[in-house]
């Protein structure tokens, strides 16, 4: 009887109209931002983080180290949807720019940020005398950096990584509000035209749930290969 | 080789050098001693410009060397070797040997790979090629790092320390090895506590203290007839 009246639920909230459709084209597109973003999220932040790291000597490198931080205090301080749509609405509004593409910017944007801030922590674990080695055998400050400071940072920050993708994958959801048709908004209008949302909703939850399963299988298969150097 | 002229470094209100000057030939080994706060990896750091002096000069081949211009090749041509080894620990000890000569294109990946055998043949752990640095003990580790440092043909080794960080039964697998290198001719800057190494190995002796350069002189001239009161002094406390 409840079993019935739930198939019943699932074959019209994913079946009829074949909507399961608008379903997977969602949760392509959360893939698309999330992926994108994070990628866009670990240059910026690893720009940024070296930024405020490296000695400064400069005028110039003050005022971007300045920079840097006035970056991650305004894009921590202010709310994703804010940042939405004041990019899509206002800032790329005349350049009609899809709003995934737009997504995965300030997505990016923004994990840029909080990702800046694991990898200094990260880099800063590095013993500096690791710096002088590289330094002594005649590498630049950002070959030593590239070579032999990133790759033990990246090691040890791994765990956190995966937290900040973890969020960002969620974070995702707030998307629909410029426009893009996510997993979320999908399953919002698949809602509307099936009149249930008691299934529609469980579903995507679990989808979000099933994704962030997979993504701490990666990570920990991940973190395995980068341990073989702790092996003694 | 290296001169070094007026130099001084102040680490905020300390003075930790104070206006040393200094000469080393080809083929010196020169053994910098001291007590604790002398001043001497300070000055060895400053001869590669891993520690910036606050003034003075330092030559290389009668080259400035210059913190913004050339230090970069400078350092390539004066190894280094450190108290903690710093072996990069994310890579396999061969690569830990290759990695600079090849991305500083002085070697083919083949050629640097040949050599990094050849060395690690030498000091008799060819069989760790493929492991890595946390596999290996102290002794082991600072062997390799030396053979890392010798892999970019230097004209100059310095050493900064490198058995104050090892078990006592290692000690001498690391100080065989620089005296091989002595021998056969490698102009070395050592600063240590070994004093049985200073002796033995050294063709010359610095003695500093309070950032100043207090005797430079023979080995036998400084354990036999040591001049100044505080180089007895010292003398008196480590040799027992």
């Amino acid at each position: 009887m409840f079993l019935s009246s739930i198939i019943d639920k699932i074959t019209r909230a994913f079946l009829d109209n074949n909507r399961y459709l608008y379903f997977l084209d969602g949760l392509k597109t959360t893939i698309i931002i999330a992926v994108g973003a994070l990628l866009l999220g670990i240059v910026i932040g690893t720009i940024v983080a070296v930024t405020k790291i490296i000695p400064k000597k400069t005028k110039v490198g003050v005022f971007f180290e300045k920079l840097a931080h006035l970056y991650t205090t305004v894009i921590r301080g202010t709310p994703i949807v804010v940042q939405l749509l004041l990019i899509y609405f206002v800032v790329f509004a005349s350049l009609r720019l899809n709003a995934v593409l737009v997504a995965v910017i300030v997505f990016g944007i923004n994990s840029g940020a909080y990702v800046s801030e694991i990898m200094r922590s990260g880099i800063l674990a590095v013993d500096k005398g690791q710096m002088e080695a590289g330094r002594s055998l005649g590498l630049t400050y950002y070959q030593t950096m590239g070579k032999i400071v990133l790759p033990q940072a990246v090691k040890n920050i791994l765990p956190t990584l995966g937290n900040e993708f973890i969020m960002l994958l969620k974070e995702t959801s707030v998307a629909g509000f410029i426009t893009v048709v996510d997993l979320t908004k999908a399953t919002q209008m698949i809602v509307s035209a099936s009149y249930d949302a008691f299934v529609p909703y469980i579903v995507l939850a679990i989808t979000y749930l099933l994704i962030v399963l997979l993504i701490e299988f990666g990570l920990k298969k991940l973190e395995a290969r980068l341990r073989l150097s702790d092996n003694r | 080789m290296i001169t070094v002229k007026n130099l001084v470094k102040e680490f905020g209100t300390l003075r930790v050098l104070d206006d040393i000057n200094l000469h080393i030939n080809k083929g010196e080994k020169v053994v910098i001693i001291g007590p604790s706060g002398s001043g001497k990896s300070t000055l060895l750091r400053c001869m590669n410009q891993l520690e910036i002096q606050t003034s003075g000069d330092v030559f290389f081949e009668d080259i400035l060397v210059d913190a913004k211009s050339n230090v970069n090749e400078i350092r390539q041509k004066m190894g280094m070797v450190f108290q903690q080894f710093n072996l990069f620990p994310h890579l396999t000890i061969e690569k830990n040997i290759t990695l600079t000569p090849v991305l500083l294109k002085l070697k083919t990946e083949e050629e640097a790979k040949e050599d990094a055998k050849r060395l690690l043949k030498r000091i008799g752990l060819l069989d760790k090629i493929d492991a890595y640095p946390n596999q290996l003990s102290g002794g082991q580790k600072q062997r390799v790092a030396i053979a890392r440092a010798l892999a970019m043909n230097p004209k100059v080794m310095l050493f900064d320390e490198p058995t104050s960080a090892l078990d006592p039964e290692m000690v001498k697998e690391v100080l065989d090895f620089m005296k091989e290198l002595a021998t056969e001719g490698m102009t070395m800057v050592v600063v240590t506590h070994e004093m049985g190494f200073a002796k033995e190995v050294g063709s010359r002796i610095i003695f500093m203290d309070g950032g100043k350069i207090v005797e430079d002189t023979t080995p036998k001239e400084f354990f036999t007839s040591p001049k100044s009161n505080r180089a007895i002094d010292f003398l008196n406390k480590v040799l027992y």
